[in-house]
């Protein structure tokens, strides 16, 4: 946590643990790339890997918030449903215009932060276990969506996304799909945020020694309702993208996504116990988990296929580098 | 974390606290899901009585307490781990396996089907072992693994019967889960008791030590892997249980049955009054913490709840039914 002067941070990332991790991760996609390229040439073609980073920028952008709570020790399980409940939000209160668009986006993004500020509140001033908070919440946000949707049966639950949230997705701007545009500014958005300010300082004690920082007299409430928030806001961006890129809400969207964003987070070398990681390897892991799940597709890996060989590579690249010191 | 490290507890029981109160003290977490049970069985009946003008009867009870067993054994298999300090998110995928074997192999006649219902037994506790040992020996953090674990067991599961289907013999249900008679009141005895001696042997003692302090439990000459893996290990099996019971139910397998119960059982153990920090709690306390979640559900049908906000009031409940148990833990913790 020292300064972070450019040439601090190539020396971090080539000689400290934390930074190897991070180059694994990256590797590892681009080994999966060249192994797609190779089973079906044109995989690693310009089109397909611009294909291949946007569906990763929907695992990377829920990570983001993951990345967070995993920082300070906690978990947000309440993804899926906040996900989609932002989703629905989005297409019901915009109506598929452009005028609406900009309100829409806002109450959705608001939507995501409040309720990860409940998440927040929840676990720092209540004290309820963030995996007994976040997995009510999800609960609570399932039943919400189902109920005032009326199961999705709601005449304006049909509606599609805003044509602006579409094109976002979709078009180009430098021959670069925007939505990868806006993937980039949150990166660089949360690597700043973690690496460059009091804010990230404090999140990075709070999951060293969440007691510890509070007698150096870090707000570690705040702290966490922060990142909570945070967390929830990603998750309802990300629904945001996802009806950008299908076009339509449905019921159930977000269910992958609680499983790979961990995983994303996990991969990227972040400590599942908090106060060690970098949202970079967050990314890296995003990438790389989406490179392995397209090139099970290429092989014609049938679903069980997938999830048997999903499960053995995320234990393979934990045997590699995640394993704790021997302390019995 | 928690203040009430076995040292301070003992401390505190020395010469000032009577016998009740340290058990009262112990067992808070017990005591409470019992009043809560409790309460849910009451408002239960009192909403059903309104409802449809009768008590509820035979056929309310066995369909209750059958549909209660499967989550029983999950929230089980879950709190043998998280007593460890650890978690268990490979249950669904344990009991989605098991479910998927049982359908396809449980067609013969009463010897196959007791040979296999023991094979299945060993698979659950083979998942089990992969968990333990990866923990334990890989060094690795328990939610990571059983969450890759969870993704392989269900594709297995999948493999093994990709369309939901089978045929459970009708005498395997009569013995696990009969629709006439709630054969589930002898198997809950069983459970308590098994877990009354659990308590007692070398190995439970062991769990205990490890979640409240793995490094003073080694010290004492615990071996921390063994506790582990055998603590795994047993959680695998009470999930093959699940899965059995689940296939006895419905008289047929289905290879994502069981995925629900991850989450659910994690739900059934906290409102035993199992503490996510390792250490505490009880599998007695899962068993009703179980029942209380199946009853909210019935509460919630007879009260007519539109099933769409269900998992909306069920998420209040759960952290209400927390809340509460933080504070009044505290209270009577806080009486020195």
């Amino acid at each position: 946590m020292s300064g972070s002067a450019p040439g601090t941070i190539l020396h971090r990332a080539i000689f400290n643990k934390e930074g190897r991790r991070i180059v694994y991760a990256f590797v590892a996609g681009i080994i999966l790339f060249a192994i797609g390229e190779a089973v079906r040439p044109g995989f690693a073609s310009l089109d397909g890997i611009r294909s291949i980073l946007v569906v990763a920028s929907f695992v990377g952008l829920v990570a983001a918030g993951q990345t967070f709570v995993i920082l300070i020790g906690g978990i947000d399980l309440s993804v899926p449903w906040v996900l989609n409940a932002g989703a629905i939000l989005m297409v019901v209160s915009s109506l598929g215009t452009n005028d609406r668009a900009i309100p829409a986006l806002a109450l959705t993004l608001g939507m995501g932060a409040l309720v990860g500020a409940c998440n927040g509140a929840g676990i720092a001033l209540l004290g309820i276990p963030a995996v007994v908070m976040t997995l009510a919440m999800n609960g609570i946000m399932q039943g919400l969506t189902l109920g005032l949707s009326g199961g999705m049966t709601c005449t304006s639950c049909g509606a599609y996304a805003p044509p602006v949230v579409q094109a976002a997705v979709h078009l180009r701007a430098l021959g670069v799909p925007v939505v990868l545009w806006i993937w980039l500014v949150v990166i660089i958005a949360v690597s700043f945020l973690l690496g460059m300010t009091r804010f990230g300082r404090a999140t990075y004690t709070v999951g060293n020694n969440a007691r510890a920082s509070h007698l150096a007299g870090v707000n570690v409430a705040v702290v966490t309702i922060v990142l909570y928030a945070l967390s929830g806001f990603f998750s309802a961006m990300a629904g945001i993208m996802l009806v950008g890129f299908g076009g339509q809400a449905a019921l159930g969207m977000g269910e992958p996504y609680l499983f790979q964003s961990i995983a994303a987070v996990v991969i990227g070398g972040v400590y599942i116990l908090g106060g060690r990681g970098h949202y970079l390897g967050s990314v890296a892991g995003a990438i790389s988990l989406t490179v392995l799940v397209s090139v099970l597709l290429a092989f014609n890996m049938p679903d069980y296929g997938r999830s048997i060989i999903y499960g053995l590579v995320i234990l393979a690249l934990l045997l590699l580098y995640g394993r704790e010191e021997d302390s019995a | 974390m928690s203040a009430s490290t076995p040292q301070t507890v003992l401390m505190a029981s020395g010469a000032r606290r009577s016998r009740t109160s340290h058990a009262l003290v112990q067992n808070v977490g017990l005591v409470l899901v019992i009043g809560l049970l409790a309460a849910c069985i009451i408002g239960y009946c009192v909403l059903f009585v309104v409802t449809q003008h009768r008590f509820p009867g035979g056929f309310e009870l066995t369909s209750t307490l059958d549909n209660t067993m499967p989550l029983a054994f999950a929230a089980l298999a879950q709190t043998l781990v998280v007593l460890t300090r650890g978690i268990d998110l490979s249950v669904g995928g344990v009991i989605d396996l098991t479910n998927a074997v049982a359908a396809q192999t449980l067609t013969g006649g009463p010897v196959a089907t007791t040979l296999w219902t023991l094979a299945i037994l060993l698979i659950g506790a083979a998942c089990g072992l992969v968990n333990g040992v990866l923990v334990a020996v890989g060094r690795l953090q328990p939610i990571l693994v059983t969450l890759a674990t969870l993704s392989i067991y269900q594709g297995i599961a999948i493999r093994v019967l990709p369309q939901p289907g089978g045929a459970i013999p009708p005498g395997f249900t009569a013995v696990l889960a009969n629709p006439n008679w709630p054969t589930s009141l002898l198997y809950i005895p069983v459970i308590g008791g098994l877990w009354a001696i659990f308590r007692r042997t070398r190995l439970g003692v062991a769990v205990f030590a490890i979640g409240n302090d793995a490094m003073a439990a080694s010290s004492h000459g615990i071996s921390v892997k063994r506790t582990v893996i055998l603590a795994y290990t047993l959680g695998g099996l009470a999930s093959a249980c699940a899965g059995l019971f689940l296939a006895a139910n419905a008289t047929a397998g289905d290879a994502t049955t069981g995925d629900t119960y991850t989450l659910t059982s994690i739900v059934a153990a906290v409102l035993g009054g199992v503490s996510l920090f390792g250490g505490r709690g009880s599998g007695l306390g899962a068993l009703f913490g179980a029942f209380v979640t199946v009853m909210v559900v019935n509460i919630l049908f007879f009260a007519h709840i539109d099933p769409l906000y269900q998992t909306f009031y069920e998420g209040l409940f759960l952290l209400a039914a927390v809340v509460s148990a933080n504070m009044i833990g505290r209270a009577v913790r806080g009486r020195r």
